[in-house]
């Protein structure tokens, strides 16, 4: 049975209209892309130059999902190159921007605010900036050509933000909670780990989800100035190879593009489990 | 053992002197209560004893050892926060435990100790559940139980009540004075509430504006507050202040008049007294409806009427509140005039600076059935 909505969650009928308009509005913005892209993957080649254009399309098929593997055989590589490099990096900023997170959220230390501000700074700066001369400092290390030169840049240029995040969340579990820990005994690091990281589970999952998708964002640009090597090419890369010399077989590059997002996707799902709010729920009254 | 000196503590924040040159001794197995008004400094005060902030000089000594240095477990101490902060993701089980567990002693005795105290604190049934799941009370009990199973020397309390509701509060006060009975540990334990410091304590700090007001037992402060502040904190409602003038001293007390009326108190006299203001603190519980030592007349503008007594609110011609606490139902009305008796026996004196000059009775005489009884 609904509820009966509150009063101040009381609307008219007209406010209501318009409230599912502007829904309407930018949700297909956002999704008709998508639909669009689906719809072309399903279609012949044929079909998709065809005037008229058709939206739905006939005699549509899942054939381009099949056909893609064998156009572009190394497709496989490079979704498993883009998810390990992701992986990676999350797991890196994961572990570094933890313990970071909390002592810029509990201890009072000299430059914290000026630290802050800088990564800030450097948030400010995309990746594409500093690219030459990240190339020339790869170049010296000898490093270019790997997988280290994608991964290393991404955690580097994700740290940033993820300790901001993960930063303004932890100062909202009371301090109170540490103090208490503290007083039995507890060390710093029993804290973090017995009762800071389970508390500040939902945050640190939003960090990882962040992070993987930025990740996933960003190889793009890493991948095609720092690796020549096609064995290591991410997938965003990888979709490049079904522009052809002549034509851009579209169905394909639809259906790999689809293909491709799908471990993030899944990845995304099981994360979410973890974003429950409400967790500190009779830690202190509120 | 736990007993505690605190010798010439003082806290800065930056300029801000917060604690001013505090000196306390507390004995072992004594239930003290710090009180006074909201930021006087008595959260400041309980963290440098638990080892929570440092203080600026001076030094806490606990069993005649300097522990200034040391971090809380090594000093013997256990603390209950004021918001509780229980652990969320944790059951109560858990919650109770986590000292132990940080000690890394053996699972049974974990279970062992754990179980002895949620039986003390009744939270037996509520062992499986978390914090969330609780009521106000059992928040309480379960933040005391991760306190009493270490099993401290000193006991800190950091005004554990004042979350709960006014019957829960009842309830919990009593709760915590048969513990302390049981546990014969020594405990501090700060509020703001007088009636919680006044049914708990053995001693009573007040504390005013990060200094020591008195010291004493409850009922001394309420006979014989040394200075105008504990007069005017301890006692509810609030005592009377009126101003007097001094006509003579002897060694009967201090001659005072009063829009006309003369009395004299029963206060020890100092020298150089006549002719100075004074001022006079009369309990609201000790005035009587006629005449009296002294009579004044008022006229009530507000009357609370509680059954058990009556409380009429009036204003002295001088401006200070008058207020009038009568058992029953008393004959007086709003508007009507109100005449009130005060016997010189019961009044406080008190000089220009706010000291009070010493009552010459024996607060134990006047409380005789409380001190006979115990
Ligand atoms: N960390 C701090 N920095 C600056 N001032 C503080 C700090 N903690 C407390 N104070 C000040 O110290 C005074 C006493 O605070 P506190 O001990 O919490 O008072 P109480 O517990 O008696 O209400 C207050 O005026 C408060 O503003
Ligand atoms: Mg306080």
């Amino acid at each position: 049975m609904r509820e009966p909505a509150q009063l101040i969650n009381r609307y008219r009928w007209y406010e209501i209209v318009g409230i599912y308009c502007g829904i309407a509005v930018f949700l297909t913005f956002v999704l008709a892309p998508f639909v669009e892209g689906f719809l072309v993957s399903l279609k012949p080649l044929s079909q998709l130059f065809s005037s008229p254009y058709r939206f739905i399309p006939e005699n549509g098929s899942f054939e381009a999902y099949r056909t893609m593997w064998e156009s572009v055989p190394g497709f496989a590589r490079y979704i498993f190159n883009s998810f390990f490099i992701s992986t990676i990096v999350t797991t890196v900023v994961l572990c570094m921007v933890v313990p970071a997170a909390y002592a810029f959220a509990r201890f009072e230390f000299k430059g914290r605010g000026t630290l802050l501000a800088a990564f800030l700074a450097v948030n400010m700066f995309s990746g594409a900036v500093l690219l030459i001369p990240l190339f020339r400092l790869m170049r010296t290390l000898g490093v270019l050509n790997t997988y280290f030169a994608m991964i290393v840049p991404g955690v580097a240029f994700l740290i940033p933000s993820a300790i901001w995040l993960l930063r303004t969340y932890m100062m909202r579990i009371p301090r109170e909670l540490d103090e208490a820990a503290y007083v039995d005994g507890a060390s710093h690091f029993y804290t973090l780990r017995r009762v800071i990281l389970p508390i500040a589970m939902p945050g640190i999952t939003v960090v990882a989800i962040t992070t993987f998708i930025g990740s996933y964002a960003q190889q793009f640009i890493f991948a095609l100035t720092f690796n020549a090597k096609s064995e290591y090419m991410p997938l965003p890369v990888g979709l490049f190879a079904y522009f052809g010399r002549q034509e851009v077989v579209w169905n394909e590059l639809m259906a790999a593009s689809f293909v491709g997002i799908a471990p993030a996707m899944i990845v995304i799902f099981f994360l979410q489990r973890y974003l429950v709010s409400g967790l500190t729920a009779g830690a202190v009254k509120q | 053992m736990g007993q505690l000196k605190l010798d010439k503590i003082q806290k800065f924040y930056g300029d801000f002197e917060v604690l001013k040159s505090i000196g306390l001794e507390v004995k072992n197995g004594e239930f003290v209560v710090f009180v006074g008004p909201s930021g006087c400094g008595k959260s400041t005060l309980l963290r440098m004893i638990a080892g929570l902030d440092s203080t600026s000089t001076g030094d806490i000594l606990i069993d005649g050892v300097r522990v200034n240095d040391k971090p809380p477990v090594q000093r013997g101490i256990a603390m209950v926060f004021q918001s509780y902060a229980l652990y969320p993701h944790m059951t109560v089980f858990e919650n109770i435990a986590f000292p132990l567990r940080v000690e890394r002693l053996p699972e049974e005795t974990i279970r062992e100790k754990v179980e002895a105290v949620a039986k003390i604190l009744q939270l037996d049934k509520r062992l499986h559940q978390k914090p969330g799941m609780l009521s106000g009370g059992q928040r309480q009990r379960v933040a005391i139980g991760r306190a009493i199973v270490r099993e401290p020397k000193i006991f800190l309390f950091d005004e554990p009540l004042s979350n709960l509701d006014a019957a829960l509060r009842a309830d919990m006060r009593i709760e915590l004075s048969k513990l302390h009975q049981d546990l014969k540990a020594t405990m501090i334990y700060v509020t703001h509430d007088q009636v919680e410091a006044m049914t708990m304590a053995d001693r009573i700090v007040v504390l005013n504006a990060g200094e020591i007001a008195q010291v004493g037992a409850p009922l001394e402060l309420y006979h014989k507050p040394q200075n105008l502040f504990v007069a005017g904190f301890i006692g509810n409602p609030k005592m009377n202040f009126m101003p007097v003038t001094c006509t003579a001293t002897d060694e009967h007390g201090v001659t005072v008049s009063y829009a006309g009326q003369s009395v004299t108190l029963p206060v020890a006299a100092r020298p150089d007294l006549v002719g100075q203001t004074l001022t006079l603190g009369i309990r609201p519980e000790h005035l009587s409806l006629g005449s009296g030592d002294l009579t004044v007349t008022v006229t009530p503008s507000v009357i609370e009427r509680l059954g058990v007594n009556t409380v009429a609110y009036a204003a002295l011609p001088s401006g200070e509140n008058y207020c009038a606490l009568l058992p029953g139902s008393a004959p007086v009305r709003v508007g009507a005039p109100m005449q009130t008796g005060i016997r010189a026996t019961d009044c406080h004196l008190f000089d220009g600076k706010g000291q009070a000059f010493e009552r010459r009775v024996d607060w134990q005489t006047l409380d005789r059935p409380a001190v006979t009884a115990a």
